[in-house]
């Protein structure tokens, strides 16, 4: 089950604005809110951002809403956030925030793509990533196969995606995000 | 006793120490006349300085300084479509006659002379400012649909520096003019100014001791600009700066901060300034001028 968040929307409940564009900090931190707020009363495993119809989105914005949300995640929890209908614009400046503190998430792209990742990932775990949504759930040996790795530096590879929350991991499996 | 602070006859970043110079010691200790009847020109950043002025006066208790009106009817007409009067008037007692011309849907003005006091005025800001922005980089810069996102993104982020650090309103202002003496090119330029704190003041508590002897308005300015220091412990801070620099570095520009004694600037290979300027005469808060030039080639 996914939880589809429409940005545009949440700017339009929180801010008094004619406008549709994300931008300053206590914009963000009102729209995490009210984001946060329908995570705790969600049972979905994922989140989606859906960025479809947002103008611009701001570095202060995209810190407060993105990086502060994956940031204040409790790392024990079994909940994913990923995003959607960002355009070229919004995917810089999220990569650019999520760089600095040294975070990753997934943007959804066309169905059967692999999604893109943002912020601070080597072109390695791109390549795991990728190789983790084609093969579907499994160890780190089919990894290591297809890419024709040493088994270590395929499970390396995959808790470092693991701890960015990218993949899943449940005991020695990994699983890509639901989307 | 008055004390005048003339108005360059042609009023931008370059001549603005000259303008400053006519404030020390600050605060002053005479009522300032600013006398801008030799004035035949002023770009963004010398009409929203001379705002912050008026209003950094009034916010050290001084007497409501006068200002004397551009002698020349084409001066006075320009400054008045840019919103000048329309601000001025609760800063100075003004004299001289000031032209009923209402703030024009210019083409030259992408953003006239707006106060920026709170985030719902970036908002503000942010929405208006993008149609026009979009039509004069593109057309008349010659630069990529995509520059338009970045630009409004760099002045967000500019205007929010007033609202989170300066401690007080502060304006920004958007023309596009030729600059054929500088560059010989069309350029879009955001200016943004308050009369608040200034980079000093409100890096100090965090900042002034890692500095030691070099701390001052100018090592305030180089924390905040090249190394992205903000006064706020949050991690996230100080990306508003970065964002602006990189954007700048794609196309280009140049940004220049002058706060207090000091200005410092990322000069691109286009530019003659000096990257930083010490010792300048004092001036209150932070003026900040970034400069989008056309596309080599692009200018209409």
């Amino acid at each position: 089950m996914i939880q589809t968040i429409p940005l545009g929307q949440v700017l339009q409940e929180t801010v008094v604005t004619p406008y549709r564009d994300l931008v300053t900090r206590p914009t963000g931190a009102a729209v995490r809110g009210w984001i946060q707020n329908a995570i705790a009363q969600s049972t979905a495993p994922t989140t989606l951002l859906d960025f479809t119809g947002v103008g611009l989105l701001d570095f202060s914005c995209a810190d407060e809403i993105v990086a502060k949300l994956l940031l204040d995640t409790d790392p024990g929890t079994d909940h994913y956030v990923m995003l959607l209908g960002t355009r070229e614009d919004h995917t810089e400046a999220i990569d650019h925030v999520l760089n600095h503190h040294a975070l990753a998430i997934a943007v959804v792209r066309e169905p059967g793509e692999p999604p893109q990742l943002l912020g601070r990932v080597t072109p390695e775990l791109e390549r795991v990533f990728a190789c983790v949504f084609r093969l579907g759930p499994g160890s780190a040996d089919g990894v290591a196969e297809m890419l024709g790795w040493t088994l270590e530096r395929a499970a390396d590879a995959l808790l470092t995606l693991a701890l960015l929350r990218l993949v899943r991991a449940e005991g020695g499996t990994f699983r890509p995000l639901p989307a | 006793m008055t004390q005048i602070a003339e108005i360059p006859a042609y009023f931008d970043d370059r001549s603005f120490d000259h303008f400053a110079q006519a404030f020390t010691p600050w605060p002053p200790e005479q009522r300032m006349l600013i006398d801008a009847r030799a004035a035949q020109w002023a770009s963004p950043y010398g009409l929203i300085g001379i705002l912050t002025a008026g209003q950094a006066l009034l916010e050290a208790r001084q007497e409501k300084p006068l200002f004397t009106v551009p002698a020349s009817d084409d001066v006075r007409r320009y400054w008045a479509r840019t919103g000048f009067f329309k601000h001025a008037a609760g800063l100075f007692e003004i004299h001289g006659k000031v032209p009923r011309v209402q703030t024009a849907d210019d083409s030259d003005h992408l953003l006239d002379i707006t106060p920026v006091g709170a985030s719902e005025d970036v908002h503000q800001v942010v929405g208006r400012i993008q149609e026009r922005a979009a039509r004069i980089l593109n057309t008349e810069l010659g630069l990529e649909a995509k520059a338009t996102m970045g630009f409004a993104m760099a002045l967000s982020e500019a205007c929010q520096n007033i609202v989170e650090h300066a401690g007080t309103s502060g304006w920004v202002a958007v023309h596009a003019y030729n600059w054929r003496k500088r560059l010989g090119r069309r350029v879009v330029v955001i200016a943004v100014s308050d009369a608040g704190v200034g980079f000093r003041r409100s890096l100090e508590a965090t900042q002034a001791k890692r500095f030691g002897d070099r701390w001052g308005d100018a090592a305030a300015l180089e924390a905040g600009l090249i190394q992205g220091v903000s006064r706020f412990r949050d991690p996230g801070r100080g990306q508003g700066l970065a964002g602006i620099k990189r954007y700048l570095s794609r196309w280009d520009g140049k940004i220049s901060i002058r706060s207090g004694t000091a200005r410092l600037s990322i000069v691109p290979k286009w530019d003659d300034d000096v990257p930083v300027a010490e010792q300048l005469p004092y001036f209150p808060g932070t003026q900040v001028q970034i400069v989008i030039p056309a596309h080599e080639g692009g200018a209409r």
